[in-house]
């Protein structure tokens, strides 16, 4: 409590306070959040100078540095590039096919009471499991590689598309309904004019979930079933305790993962200009 | 009554929604036994409900199943709880102090989107196979929806609700009893049924590297040995268990939060 | 002069799923003349705000018989244009492209559209506001959108349901104002719903009361007060005498 009082307090001292402590209070979030980031990393980078270690134990760790360098070398040689390409094929494909059955097929349960019905129970289940769960099965029916890969993402992709695109059309206005329907719009024209207006930031909210559930798929298909991609380079190292290549390998997932997230975000900041406020997410 | 309800298409009674689903489900079973009928039945690759339900009542009455799932639970609710015991508390410290919760929140948002599985191989070469090796993969994927969870329950109490309580003469044990935890509780459940579904793949993940033992390994096994029934048995088995508990908790909710519902 | 709309014995029901059906209207009768500006007023849930939604085409009556200019009422029609009570302005659309809505579902093409967009946006003051969204206008610049929006396609009739129940006591008195200044350049039919008994005297022609559940006409007022009106008269005993028999008439349909 005494920190939200000191907040009140502060703020209202900032307005007559000099500019450089403005400054600082509208910077402050920044620069903590980066000194937490640095904060971690130098910890990690000279934690071993600090605690003293087993043989064993060092030949598992790595430092910040090292994966930088791993990381570095990796592009540098080019070597990332032919593995990094087997794990976006995957995941384009995964993806793309998500978006073309998700989209479709949520508006049309949003819009039809008996086909919800009839859907909702596959829909729970399928959405309440985890994904892996079908791995082996899939590895069965379409063998090591790309295809098994692509079934994976595209199941773990499908879900939070279908179910943001079905939530977005449920969620449209009755009103607005009403008031275009009284100007004469048939059903294509409410879709058209109401409905797919509604639902797109519901949308564009599920296909940045959907990224990161099937770069999650693309990471685990590739650790289990496949025998090229960037996951498979990464099992191979922890095999070989290159527990660097390991990091470096998470690190351009995190990154590929973070980045095209972010663009999506940027589209839905565009696209939702009419809003007040951001939409939430799940 | 207002007017716009009129508009809504009339629905026939209480229960037709539950009948559809269950009839589709019904039908989805019936379609997937008779389509063998007409399409030649391969057993290497696929398999029928009839073998389905024959291998699964197989799995059961030697036990197999049982032993697995019971090898499975212990990882999965022991991370999970170690999640709930870290994952809380750090979110409501980073939610009620202001600078803390700066100075964490990137940290803590890249560790939640990054695709934190990948490092699972390597957890399982350090700390095993066996169960620290699973509890700590769980726990590793189950923290984050607690901690951020927590964190937004804490940002989201109500201002105006502090001043009420401290108007109405309530201390700072008040204010924790009757205004914040309500508020961060419904929030922390909510993350609860997204930890659930994560801390499965971290169970998963960790049987289908190398285990020996455990629901993972068994149906990683069956595939092996193209023993399709009773793979299928325990996908169904993992399936069901996973829809009881996000359900049960969805059920949760709605009974122990009941101004909360419709979000 | 034959009645402009009429409605004789209109029966509606509604059967909600799981709930005990309501009637809402009960042999609802109305008859308004060309170019009249007539107001219901009722208890909450006397099915006025459902007639308006009839009249438009929205929903169906179980019996009884509408005639619009003598013809039979079938469903949706561009001679009716309906102002909603909570604006129902499309939120991704701007002011214009609002207004633009019933003339785009026309296929009025889109020059001149925009003409009309212009025009109406004057009559209505929102010059300067076109190229705004809903979220970042006051509730009565909402529901001047509305207002234009209504009468972009140039209807005959105007139905506005409670359209300034959502706004503020100032800003719905100063709307009643420009209400009448747009009635008077426009020369629409009126069929007005609302709660308030002064709005209601202040912009009629006659004003309806109606009784509670199911709903049904009981007494129709003619206003004979001046036109144009003044705020002022708001305040004179003239006004105030028909506000009390009014309020008489409508206060035994009320169920608290």
């Amino acid at each position: 409590m005494a920190e939200l009082q000191a907040d009140f307090a502060v703020t209202a001292a900032a307005d007559a306070a000099a500019p450089a402590r403005r400054l600082w209070r509208r910077l402050e979030p920044t620069a903590l959040g980066a000194g937490g980031i640095v904060g971690l990393l130098l910890v990690w980078q000279f934690l071993p100078d600090l605690v003293p270690m087993k043989a064993g134990t060092k030949l598992f760790f790595t430092v910040p540095s090292d994966i930088a360098g791993t990381l570095w070398r990796m592009f540098a040689t080019g070597s990332i590039w032919a593995p990094l390409g087997v794990s976006a094929g995957a995941f384009a494909i995964g993806l793309g096919l998500a978006i073309l059955a998700g989209l479709p097929l949520g508006i049309l349960l949003g819009r039809s009471n008996v086909l919800n019905a009839m859907f909702d129970p596959f829909i729970t289940a399928f959405n309440a499991t985890p994904r892996l769960v079908f791995l082996p099965l899939l590895l069965l029916w379409f063998g090591l590689g790309l295809w098994s890969k692509v079934a994976i993402v595209f199941l773990g992709a499908l879900f939070p598309l279908l179910i943001n695109t079905y939530e977005g059309v449920r969620n449209a206005d009755k009103l607005l309904i009403n008031v275009v329907r009284s100007f004469g719009a048939g059903e294509w024209d409410i879709a058209r004019l109401v409905v797919v207006p509604n639902a797109l930031p519901f949308i564009i909210v599920g296909l940045r979930l959907a990224i990161g559930r099937a770069v999650l798929g693309v990471v685990v298909a590739e650790f289990f079933g496949a025998q090229d991609g960037l996951g498979v380079v990464m099992v191979r190292a922890a095999s070989e305790f290159k527990v660097d290549v390991v990091f470096a390998g998470l690190i351009v997932f995190a990154v590929l993962s973070l980045v095209m997230t972010g663009l999506v975000k940027l589209i839905e900041d565009r696209m939702s200009r009419w809003r007040p406020q951001q939409v939430s997410g799940d | 009554m207002t007017e716009q309800t009129v508009i809504q298409p009339r629905l026939m009674g209480r229960y037709r929604n539950v009948v559809l689903g269950a009839l589709a489900v019904v039908l989805f079973f019936a379609a997937w036994q008779a389509i063998f009928l007409v399409v030649p039945f391969n057993p290497l690759f696929i398999s029928k409900p009839s073998l389905i339900a024959a291998g699964f009542v197989d799995l059961v009455a030697s036990g197999e199943l049982f032993d697995d799932l019971a090898v499975s639970a212990v990882p999965f609710f022991l991370g999970l709880g170690a999640a709930v015991v870290v994952g809380v508390p750090l979110g409501i410290v980073m939610g009620w102090r202001v600078r803390i919760g700066y100075a964490l929140d990137p940290l803590m948002t890249i560790f939640y989107a990054s695709p934190l599985v990948a490092l699972a191989p390597l957890l399982v070469i350090f700390f095993g196979v066996g169960l620290p090796g699973k509890t700590i993969i769980v726990f590793s994927l189950a923290v984050f929806p607690f901690i951020f969870n927590a964190c937004a329950g804490v940002r989201a109490v109500d201002r105006r609700l502090i001043d009420v309580v401290r108007s109405l003469g309530g201390g700072e044990w008040d204010l924790y009893r009757k205004v914040l935890l309500p508020s961060v509780l419904p929030f922390v459940v909510a993350g609860a049924r997204i930890a659930i579904g994560r801390a499965l793949i971290g169970v998963l993940v960790g049987e289908f590297f190398a285990a020996s033992e455990g629901i993972g390994f068994a149906i990683s096994r069956f595939g092996d040995l193209f023993a399709i029934d009773k793979m299928f048995a325990c996908i169904l088995t993992v399936m069901v268990i996973a829809v009881v508990l996000t359900e049960g908790i969805r059920f949760a909710e709605r009974s122990a939060f009941p101004w909360r519902r419709g979000q | 002069m034959a009645a402009y709309i009429q409605a004789r014995n209109v029966n509606l029901t509604f059967r909600p799923p799981n709930r005990a059906p309501v009637r809402a209207l009960g042999n609802f009768d109305i008859d308004v003349a060309e170019g009249e500006f007539v107001s219901i007023v009722g208890p909450s849930g006397c099915g006025k705000s459902t007639f308006l939604n009839i009249l438009l085409g929205l929903i169906k009556p179980d019996s009884g018989d509408i005639l619009m200019h003598g013809k039979k009422l079938s469903g949706p029609g561009t001679d009716r244009a309906m102002v909603f009570q909570d604006f129902g302005l499309l939120p991704w659309r701007t002011v214009e492209h609002n207004i633009e809505l019933g003339l785009e579902l026309k296929k009025v093409p889109a020059a001149k559209r925009r003409a009309i967009a212009a025009r109406l946006s004057a009559l209505v003051g929102l010059a300067g506001f076109e190229h705004h969204y809903p979220h970042e206008l006051s509730g009565g610049m909402k529901q001047r959108v509305g207002l234009a929006r209504a009468l972009a396609t140039d209807p005959d009739v105007l139905l506005m349901d409670e359209p300034f129940a959502a706004l503020d006591a100032q800003t719905r008195d100063l709307m009643q104002v420009e209400l009448l200044r747009v009635w008077r350049e426009a020369k629409k039919t009126v069929l007005f719903v609302t709660h308030q008994i002064d709005e209601a005297i202040y912009l009629s022609d006659r004003v309806m009361v109606m009784s509670k559940r199911p709903g049904r006409a009981k007494k129709t007022f003619a206003i004979d007060l001046p036109r144009p009106r003044e705020y002022e008269m708001r305040v004179t005993p003239q006004f105030n005498e028909l506000k009390l028999e009014i309020w008489n008439t409508l206060k035994d349909e009320i169920v608290v």
